[in-house]
């Protein structure tokens, strides 16, 4: 009997402390996973202004371009717009130069751009492909998915090269 | 025109409504609101926010298997037009939708009733075990009467006696 009454009082206590220690690390989870969403949050997305740089996504020879002059809109350039740049990184034999002034079309952005039905599309990063000044690209392919809105814009090349079309 | 599943709540995110998000694998995350994309910006698990359909289904709070739930599939192969076909599709939609609903109501019901029968039975099974945290058993054992009645019907002479014994 003291036995059986024994084990019954350590099962109620052990459930009350289960239940105490359950609440408690409830409560600690979250205000840990609060503390992280304040440090996570993100920056406000913009145009794509003088002294953006850009990842370029052709195999055109350079890596990172710099924005220097959106050629369409006052702020800056969004998705699917020309912009002028100058090469800050490149291959070492590849086509396009370090240093040189390239032209290039957005065909990534992470800020959102509204969508001709009204909804809104926005990317993971900011990233260019080079052109020529007819608009022709430079690179023979195109890296990561583009949005349908290049064919909008003319650069149907773009979209036939693209793996992806979101 | 296609009504897509929002991927946070998978509730319906009909053309022109909400923002979609294109990875840079080229997957995309479309969200009906600004509620589901700022949880998702957030980093949380839809499965573990009580209000969307993912933690719903997962944790049987809605009905998961249903033939009713084939119709609507993702079919990426265009069905030819025929005016019969759709006007009869028009007409299934309608009784298919009332067939779910009254399913999922049921469901819900069956749910209901079950849980409130295991409630009842936990409560009386606590009350039996710890009963002597609130009375000392001596007590108990004395005046008989401070127990669930219930109980005192179910247990035979002979057991009581015996425990006295014991």
């Amino acid at each position: 009997m003291a036995a059986g009454l024994a084990s019954k009082w350590s099962r109620v206590g052990r459930s009350l402390l289960g239940g105490l220690g359950n609440n408690l690390s409830n409560l600690l989870t979250t205000s840990h996973e609060m503390a992280c969403n304040n440090s996570l949050s993100q920056q406000q997305r913009t145009f794509i202004q003088m002294r953006t740089v850009l990842k370029v996504v052709d195999n055109s020879g350079a890596k990172k371009v710099m924005c220097i002059q959106a050629l369409k809109g006052k702020k800056g350039a969004r998705l699917g717009d020309t912009i002028v740049a100058s090469v800050k990184e490149a291959h070492p034999n590849g086509k396009v130069k370090k240093g040189k002034v390239v032209y290039g079309v957005v065909v990534r952005a992470a800020m959102q751009r509204g969508r001709c039905d009204g909804s809104e599309v926005k990317f993971d990063d900011n990233a260019v492909v080079l052109v020529d000044k007819q608009g022709q690209p430079i690179g023979t392919r195109v890296f990561g998915p583009v949005p349908h809105e290049l064919r909008k814009k003319k650069h149907v090349k773009i979209l036939t090269l693209a793996g992806h079309i979101a | 025109m296609r009504i897509e599943k929002c991927w946070f709540c998978s509730s319906a995110v009909y053309p022109g409504h909400g923002i979609q998000f294109v990875r840079n694998d080229a997957k995309i995350f479309r969200f009906c609101r600004s509620k589901c994309h700022k949880n998702f910006k957030m980093k949380r698990n839809p499965r573990k926010v009580k209000w969307t359909k993912a933690y719903r289904r997962l944790h049987g709070k809605d009905m998961t298997q249903d033939s009713t739930f084939e119709f609507e599939r993702r079919r990426n192969r265009p069905e030819r037009y025929d005016r019969n076909v759709t006007e009869n599709t028009l007409k299934a939609i309608k009784t298919i939708d009332k067939v779910r609903s009254r399913r999922e109501s049921k469901h819900i019901e069956r749910r209901k009733k079950g849980k409130k029968g295991q409630q009842m039975r936990e409560a009386v099974k606590e009350l039996e075990q710890s009963i002597s945290l609130v009375k000392a058993p001596a007590i108990l054992r004395e005046d008989p009467s401070l127990t669930l009645p219930k109980i005192m019907v179910k247990v035979s002479q002979a057991q009581e006696s015996q425990r006295m014994e014991e």
